[in-house]
């Protein structure tokens, strides 16, 4: 994609950005995402060979880190015209959106920036009047269904990345105001598979061993939530040598983890053995000011749901006498009864503001389904309504994948298949 | 070069470092049980110790804790090694540190010196380095030594060579050799630090990777366990054949490691010998291959031989590229220094803790003998096992069991007892 000076001044002057010069360690880190995004250089790039995304504008509103950035340069590379933000305000990097804007992509974000500050991004990306809308946590989408209505009638489609996104979706939907056609990215398996679940997971214990420099094997780790990255985490736990508690509030999932070998208890219970505790809901508050009490001096508390707000750090604090960032990334209240409770990152995603995010491979399998999600919604015609991608589209990115690691398939003969058809024909009375 | 800069960076550092120190010695329940038998014995008071270790917040506890015991402590530490807020602030608490980040190493000699000059008596030595050092260069300051607590595999193997050739002249501690260092530091601890570096560098998935551990000692064992516990498919190399058959019985499967050059997608060194592996494995390795040290460091990973490899760009922080011909590239991490001290933080807090507190009863057993050792390489014993294993279940709540006197009775009889 070449672009001329001209162009680049014009995208650097829309753009709201830390400061461009910065640009050339963000192109270093795009190029090793790259080097390890198969489905992305392949399958990706071969279905937008199509011409279908040229010139539709798109904004791609999701953690703006190097893998983010790839899929908007494939993007752009395919001939959209994308405009990018951040889908949460502490997780951009500025190096990448460096690195963006001088590759003519327009972007309006920086690295810990306030929410009042991204708030103001996420409108400025909507008054660039984007007809797709790639999204985690639908932050564009359900601000401009409420603070640009107009604009939003004009979308023709969004794609959403997260659980809770899809649940908000849905919300609209059922409230008689989605007028347009949602992808659930992810609610494709190549999705919550593995992004939710290894990605989340392995990250997720990474970050937080990488943050305090402590050793997993002996520890008994609290998860509140037991959904796919709940479940993920909890492998991860255990396949390093701590116990995982689980804390539920549904019965299925709840015994799910029972089965699955986990410890499970009430949350009085679990936190007054925890050495651990993280969240993985997705909703608020899941660890309140009613809770502190049961929590062990010295506590690691760390949250990989969708919201900052999972762990309730501004209750922690009103209650604490004394904050000190005792190390990069570790906060340690002092509570009012003595007792030390760190956070990491803040109550922000740990493994996304403390660690390098999901891995790279994971995130080509999530933006693959991201990628094909937006080029159905542009192609084929839906319904107004939160749609799943096709199961064959999600098979096609699994082989994809598996054939890169040169894997093979099988597949049945005739004779294998259990069908009803046969069974009624064949004579066996 | 000028034998006049400071022996530490910066002390205005210090703040910064001690935040740090503070967060481990939470975790270090054990150090702080150790050091209040030393001071209950009181043989460390006064006495000269010199610690050789990576300098960071653990080790920087174990110097404090010695301090406490009475000991006059210096530290010397390399450059690439070094983090320079906490020698300043073990600086500020009075601890003689001589140890610079941006040293080179006519600068690190140096230091390394003025550090010996402080004519210590016990010395806390880590690959051996110090005490090959003062036999090769500085016998001058032999006579001062009464003993010295050696902490690694590696630094062991030519200790052990010198005892052989009688040319040890100073009584060791292989602290190495102790149940509650190898059995736990080398495996759970390098084992989690060395894959958490390499996931953390390059921010790639470990499920479905091919991963060859290179060498299956207790290191490789902790690797091979941390990198199938994330989900990778793990191949073993070995030289010796029973710790092949133990990777074999762990579940592993064991090739040669030229077998498995063109397939893998990482290689894990852990044999703590030079010339594992050499330019003749990269250049048979497929694009894209991934390289990580987890053994001693160089020359573990060796680029040079005949057809000698280049270093190239930087690919991401501490990866860097090595062109192998055809269009294709490996990635070494950090050089092939040993990359979960030198890129990353070292081994867990808990681990330490156990390693470095037999390091401190090592010293405090050199100094309650000093007068009966002979220059040869002793181990930890049995109590001072046992009595650290203690410390770590009660400050994690585990409780034990004691036998009965049946038991006992039973297990010290050779007679049958119930025979039909």
């Amino acid at each position: 994609m070449a672009i001329d000076k001209e162009q680049l001044k014009l995208v650097a002057e829309k753009s709201r950005i830390t400061d461009i010069s910065l640009a050339a360690e963000g192109h270093k880190a795009i190029a090793w995402a790259s080097r390890n995004s198969p489905v992305l250089n392949g399958l990706l790039r071969k279905t937008l060979e199509d011409g279908s995304f040229k010139n539709k504008k798109v904004a791609l509103v999701i953690h703006l880190e190097a893998k983010t950035a790839f899929l908007a340069t494939v993007l752009a590379d395919a001939g959209a015209k994308v405009v990018v933000a951040g889908s949460n305000p502490h997780s951009t990097k500025d190096v990448v959106a460096a690195a963006l804007v001088e590759k003519g992509i327009e972007v309006h974000a920086s690295e810990n920036s306030s929410y009042e500050q991204w708030d103001r991004d996420l409108l400025a990306v909507a008054d660039t009047e984007p007809e797709y809308i790639i999204d985690d946590g639908a932050e564009l989408t359900i601000r401009m269904a409420k603070h640009r209505p107009q604009l939003f009638a004009k979308l023709k489609g969004v794609s959403e990345e997260t659980t809770t996104g899809v649940a908000r979706l849905r919300g609209l939907f059922e409230a008689g105001r989605l007028p347009f056609a949602a992808m659930a990215a992810n609610d494709a398996a190549c999705k919550h598979m593995f992004d939710n679940k290894y990605g989340t997971g392995q990250s997720t214990v990474q970050a937080i061993l990488s943050l305090t420099n402590l050793l997993m094997a002996g520890k008994k780790v609290a998860i509140i939530g037991y959904g796919w990255v709940g479940r993920g985490i909890a492998d991860y736990v255990r396949a390093m040598g701590g116990t995982a508690i689980i804390i539920e509030v549904k019965p299925v999932q709840a015994l799910e983890a029972f089965s699955d070998g986990h410890r499970v208890a009430s949350i009085d219970k679990a936190l007054v053995d925890a050495d651990i505790v993280i969240t993985a809901t997705g909703g608020m508050r899941a660890l309140a000011s009613r809770h502190f009490k049961y929590l062990k001096n010295n506590v690691i508390l760390a949250n990989a749901g969708h919201h900052d707000l999972e762990i309730d750090v501004d209750a922690l604090k009103e209650e604490s006498s004394e904050v000190v960032e005792i190390r990069k990334g570790v906060s340690c209240f002092t509570w009012k009864d003595g007792k030390m409770i760190n956070v990491l990152s803040y109550g922000a995603l740990v493994n996304i503001s403390g660690g390098l995010g999901h891995p790279i491979e994971i995130m080509d399998l999530s933006f693959a389904v991201q990628g094909l999600s937006s080029h159905e919604l542009i192609v084929s015609s839906y319904e107004p309504g939160v749609h799943v991608l096709p199961d064959h589209l999600d098979q096609e990115i699994a082989r994809a994948r598996l054939q890169y690691e040169g894997i093979s398939l099988d597949t049945l003969t005739d004779d294998q298949f259990d069908s009803i058809d046969k069974w009624l024909e064949a004579d066996n009375d | 070069m000028t034998n006049t800069f400071s022996n530490i960076v910066s002390l205005d550092l210090a703040k910064e470092g001690l935040g740090k120190i503070q967060w481990a010695k939470r975790f270090m329940p054990v150090m702080e049980f150790i050091k209040e038998q030393c001071i209950d014995k009181g043989s460390l008071k006064g006495r000269r110790v010199g610690i050789i270790l990576t300098l960071e917040p653990k080790t920087a506890n174990l110097a404090i804790a010695l301090q406490e015991a009475g000991a006059k402590v210096s530290v010397f530490c390399h450059s690439t090694s070094t983090t320079d807020s906490v020698a300043a602030a073990l600086t500020s608490l009075g601890i003689k540190v001589f140890a610079r980040s941006d040293a080179d190493s006519d600068m690190d000699e140096i230091l390394l010196n003025r550090f010996l000059d402080q004519q210590l008596e016990f010395l806390i030595d880590d690959g051996a380095g110090g005490i090959r050092y003062l036999h090769e260069k500085r016998k001058d300051l032999l006579p001062f030594i009464k003993g010295v607590a050696e902490e690694t595999t590696s630094g062991i193997r030519p200790l052990r060579v010198m005892e052989k050739e009688g040319s040890l002249l100073v009584p060791c501690v292989s602290v190495n050799d102790a149940k509650t260092k190898q059995l736990f530091d080398n495996v759970y601890g390098t084992g989690q630090s060395v894959v958490a570096a390499l996931l953390d560098i390059t921010n790639i998935q470990m499920q479905g990777k091919t991963v060859v551990v290179v060498g299956y000692g207790y290191v490789g064992k902790g690797i091979a366990k941390y990198a199938h516990a994330y989900g990778a498919k793990v191949y073993v190399t070995e030289v010796d054949p029973v710790q092949a058959l133990i990777a074999v019985h762990d579940g592993y499967t064991v090739k040669k490691l030229s077998t498995m050059c063109p397939t893998a997608d990482i290689f894990i060194t852990a044999t703590g010998i030079g010339y594992s592996l050499t330019s003749d494995h990269m250049r048979k390795m497929k694009d894209g291959a991934i390289i990580i040290v987890g053994g001693a460091g160089q020359p573990e990973v060796d680029l040079g031989g005949e057809k000698q490899l280049k270093l190239g760009s930087w690919a991401r922080e501490h990866l860097r590229e090595v062109s192998i011909g055809d269009n294709k590239s490996v990635f070494l991490i950090d050089d092939g220094h040993c990359a979960n001290c030198s890129a990353r933080e070292g081994n867990p807090v808990e681990i330490m803790d156990l390693s470095l507190s037999v390091q401190m009863a090592a010293i405090l057993f050199l100094a309650e003998n000093e007068d009966s050792l002979e220059n040869k390489i002793y181990s930890i014993s049995k109590e001072v096992d046992d009595l650290v294993a203690t410390a770590c279940l009660n400050s994690l709540g585990a409780e034990l069991d004691e036998p009965s006197e049946k038991q006992i009775e039973h297990a010290n009889s050779w007679k049958h007892d119930n025979i039909i």
